[in-house]
């Protein structure tokens, strides 16, 4: 009997040992993981003295956010999602460069960049005393060790942007020469604005990222904030960096709460316990919620879009007059208007978003549902039967349209597209499957070798791919390895010419020019049809914190919006 | 081996005749008005459910007296066509359960030996089996449209009518008239057809209408997933459409969300008072 109490009493002093150890472990852990060589014991609550404007009173500013699905431990090799998780990513690490309000990138970790005449070096200057958050030093060597560990592991996606890097070279404390084996105008915008600088002494250790084990310990950036608490698929807490390089943070601390589907983060800001959401509301949402008193809306144009797909290497849309016929029977605005609220820019018949500097207003899209009758009807496509339905070599003209079930919006665009092909008498069917058939069907094992196995489809890029037009290549060239984004297997050898001749131009007014002729091309060419490119809109509660920048074209999750306003670049 | 006719045996009825037969006069009256409203749709119907008449998210107002849907279709209109999907899928998805189940019951009553205490294990899985998500499951596997929803439904609700059946083909085949023409020789399809389905039929009924109310309770609650056809306009699908549009969190419910959702539970409603009083009339052991 003694024997067993004397256990039960050993047991229970153990229960509140370990007890003891993790109440005290959050604190402790946040002052060892932020920076244990620079943050003062125990002043962990008190907000740094700063120059900001924004955070008047002691109180600090705690800003709770919604993600919809986790982002695993959040690292270069862990993160999930291009939106929001390389957006969250980014608030632990900087770049060599960093977006501005308008998308452009700015010198930010190297202070100045320079390149030679024809873009293949690169030469930058390294800002002085940043640290990263352990209180080491942020080096040359440490941005030489970024390159090259991303080229070796080149499971994550920075690799891609990496290539065509010859060699990094360092000179001194802090300049680094990057060597292209070819010219690339957009090195800026695809590599040195994208990529986290990782720390040296941290990542040498992590011999194979695909399979390590992340803790905080490898959580080490040079970043405004140092995740100090992270529960999977629950919730990220960053506190801010009070010696970041560029000055502290105007939000002191950051939770992200994680959800499960985009109807929970709505609910949450109207009953305050969120302050932001971290995710594009749906158009319909825009001004319900901005009638609501503390909670506003930022708006801005987006570089996603929204577009129909066909397989130009089948008849009947191999034909050109088809594909034309097609582009000008869809009302553009009609569905900006109806499935977006508005809240969408009008697609351009040349890819190029109108808000973009290179943009070539000639080819802006019109309905036309007489032309579009009379291309056909001039074409032979013809209505033999009196069904309505016009007939090619392969019967009637009844196709069947693709869409993944898991966007509402987009099976509104597709039916209403059915509805704009009927007038022409193009029969189209819509059918709505999971989105893993869908993405199969449309881009199989994501790689344009495999050919396509659909008619018609509802497709979608995200944002990159619309920011950087210097590559538009990838979308419409003809031979795949250049075009691996050509998923509708278009070729146009004039096309091809000025596209390829654009991924290396070196002279900013002849690549205008270049992409000015392209839009024409393609407007003509019609590869795909683009409808709209919706708007991104952001919800906050302004009482929080009301400093959200839109970056034109991203949105408001970056460090700019959490930075002090004369921080930003 | 009682007799059935001798009142003294039999149990206590749950509620006076007549009450059931109100009960039952009742449910038949929603589903007569619903079938109605189905069949004469085109004609009742302001507006074509498919076609784009106002703008979207309009409030009821005197033209569209429940406003309009996300991209502009009546509401009221969808509703009363909605009726059609819903009946049919709900009607047919039962009359494939029923087929299944008397199928499996009357062999498993008729042969209880070897192939029908096989075939009722069989029963006892599918009805333990965790039915919402293997119908997700299903649903998912086999893709949208309307011929999957009626057999995804079907193929998981006929357990039920199945044990009921068995039952009552249990207590027949040792019935004397039975033993009777057994013994001069019929054969058993014989047997089955003359003397066990039609004793069985009247059975089946109240089934097929308890069936036919879980069957439209099931079809909606798959196309609210969005696991049915999303473009077939059914009760499911306009609440599918107002959650995904977020109408359940503002003022549209009242016109989105409140009349699909009373259109189905007086649907299920109607049925199952049916089957109640038909139940309570020719169950002999309720």
């Amino acid at each position: 009997m003694n024997k067993k109490r004397a256990r039960a009493v050993i047991l229970l002093l153990v229960l509140a040992l370990i007890a003891a150890a993790c109440s005290s472990g959050t604190t402790d852990t946040t002052s060892g993981d932020a920076s244990p060589a620079t943050t003062a014991a125990g002043g962990t609550t008190d907000p740094e003295p700063t120059e900001t404007t924004a955070a008047t009173t002691d109180e600090p500013v705690v800003v709770r956010a919604a993600v919809t699905g986790g982002e695993d431990t959040l690292n270069p090799y862990t993160y999930v999602s291009g939106f929001p998780g390389w957006n969250m990513l980014m608030l632990q690490y900087d770049s060599l460069m960093q977006f501005d309000v308008n998308g452009d990138p700015q010198p930010w970790l190297a202070e100045s960049v320079e390149t030679n005449d024809d873009l293949t070096v690169w030469t930058l200057t390294l800002a002085e005393g940043v640290m990263f958050s352990d209180g080491e030093q942020l080096t040359v060597d440490d941005v030489e060790f970024t390159f090259n560990y991303f080229t070796e592991k080149a499971a994550g996606r920075f690799a891609r942007d990496l290539r065509g890097v010859e060699s990094v070279t360092t000179d001194g404390d802090r300049t680094i020469t990057i060597t292209l084996d070819a010219p690339n105008p957009a090195f800026d915008l695809v590599a040195l604005a994208d990529i986290p600088i990782i720390p040296e002494h941290i990542w040498s250790e992590v011999t194979d990222p695909e399979e390590h084990q992340f803790d905080s310990v490898t959580n080490i950036g040079s970043g405004p904030y140092v995740l100090v608490d992270y529960v999977e698929d629950q919730s990220y807490r960053f506190e801010a960096n009070p010696d970041y390089f560029r000055g502290a943070p105007a939000v002191d601390e950051l939770v992200v709460v994680v959800f499960a589907d985009d109807s929970g983060p709505l609910a949450a800001i109207r009953s305050n316990e969120i302050d932001v959401i971290f995710e594009r509301i749906s158009p319909e949402q825009i001004d319900l919620l901005d009638a609501l008193d503390p909670i506003d809306i930022s708006q801005g144009p987006e570089f996603t879009t929204q577009m129909i797909n066909f397989d130009v290497t089948k008849a009947p849309f191999d034909d050109i007059a088809v594909r034309q016929a097609i582009s000008k029977a869809v009302d553009r605005q009609d569905i900006v208007d109806t499935v977006f609220l508005g809240a969408a820019t009008v697609g351009s018949p040349g890819w190029v978003h109108p808000e973009k500097a290179v943009y070539n207003p000639a080819v802006a899209a019109e309905r036309d549902v007489a032309g579009a009758n009379a291309l056909l009807d001039e074409a032979g496509y013809t209505d033999s039967d009196g069904d309505g339905i016009r007939e090619f070599s392969g019967g009637p003209m009844s196709f069947e349209m693709l869409t993944n079930s898991s966007d509402s919006l987009r099976l509104r665009i597709a039916e209403l597209v059915a509805e704009m092909l009927a007038e022409i008498g193009i029969e189209v069917t819509v059918s709505s499957v999971e989105t893993a058939t869908w993405e199969e069907a449309v881009w199989p094992g994501f790689d344009i070798a495999n050919g396509r196995n659909y008619q018609m489809a509802v497709w979608g890029w995200s944002a990159p791919v619309q920011a950087n037009t210097i590559r538009v290549a990838e979308l419409v060239d003809g031979n795949p390895d250049i075009g691996f984004l050509n998923l509708t297997g278009f070729s146009d050898p004039a096309v091809d010419a000025i596209a390829e001749a654009l991924l290396t131009e070196a002279d900013p007014a002849v690549s205008a020019q270049q992409i000015g002729e392209l839009q024409v091309l393609i407007a003509e060419g019609v590869p795909f049809v683009l409808l709209a490119y919706p708007d991104g809109a952001y919800a906050y509660n302004s009482a929080v914190y009301d400093g959200w920048e839109f970056i034109a074209g991203q949105g408001i999750v970056s460090k700019l919006s959490l930075l002090d306003a004369s921080a930003r670049p | 081996m009682t007799p059935p006719a001798i009142p003294a045996n039999r149990p206590r009825r749950l509620l006076p005749r007549s009450l059931a037969d109100r009960l039952g006069w009742f449910g038949a009256i929603i589903v007569g008005f619903l079938i109605l409203m189905a069949v004469f749709a085109p004609r009742l119907a302001p507006y074509d459910p498919s076609e784009r008449v106002a703008r979207p998210f309009l409030p009821p107002s005197s033209e569209h007296l429940l406003g309009t849907n996300d991209v502009g279709q009546d509401l009221l209109s969808e509703l009363i066509f909605g009726a059609r999907v819903s009946l049919t899928v709900g009607i047919v998805a039962a009359v494939v359960a029923m087929l299944i189940g008397t199928t499996v019951g009357v062999i498993a009553g008729y042969y209880p030996k070897r192939l029908g205490s096989v075939l009722m294990r069989f029963v006892d899985v599918v009805l333990i089996l965790p039915f919402l998500p293997l119908l997700i499951v299903l649903a998912a596997y086999l893709g949208r449209s309307l011929t999957n929803t009626i057999i995804v439904i079907g193929v998981l609700i006929w357990a039920a009518p199945a044990r009921i059946i068995r039952s009552q083909v249990l207590s027949l085949r040792s019935r004397e008239y039975v033993l009777a023409s057994r013994s001069m020789g019929a054969k058993d399809r014989w047997v089955i057809l003359r003397h066990i389905l039609p004793r069985t039929g009247l059975l089946a009924t109240g089934s097929f209408v308890r069936a036919i109310s879980g069957a439209i309770l099931l079809e909606a609650a798959l196309s609210f997933l969005g696991l049915g056809d999303p473009i077939q306009k059914s009760w499911g699908s306009i609440l599918f459409w107002a959650q995904s549009r977020g109408a359940f969190l503002t003022p549209a419910w009242k016109w989105w969300v409140l009349p699909p959702g009373l259109a189905i539970m007086a649907a299920s409603l109607g049925f199952a008072l049916i089957a109640f009083a038909v139940e309570e009339r020719i169950n002999p052991k309720l």
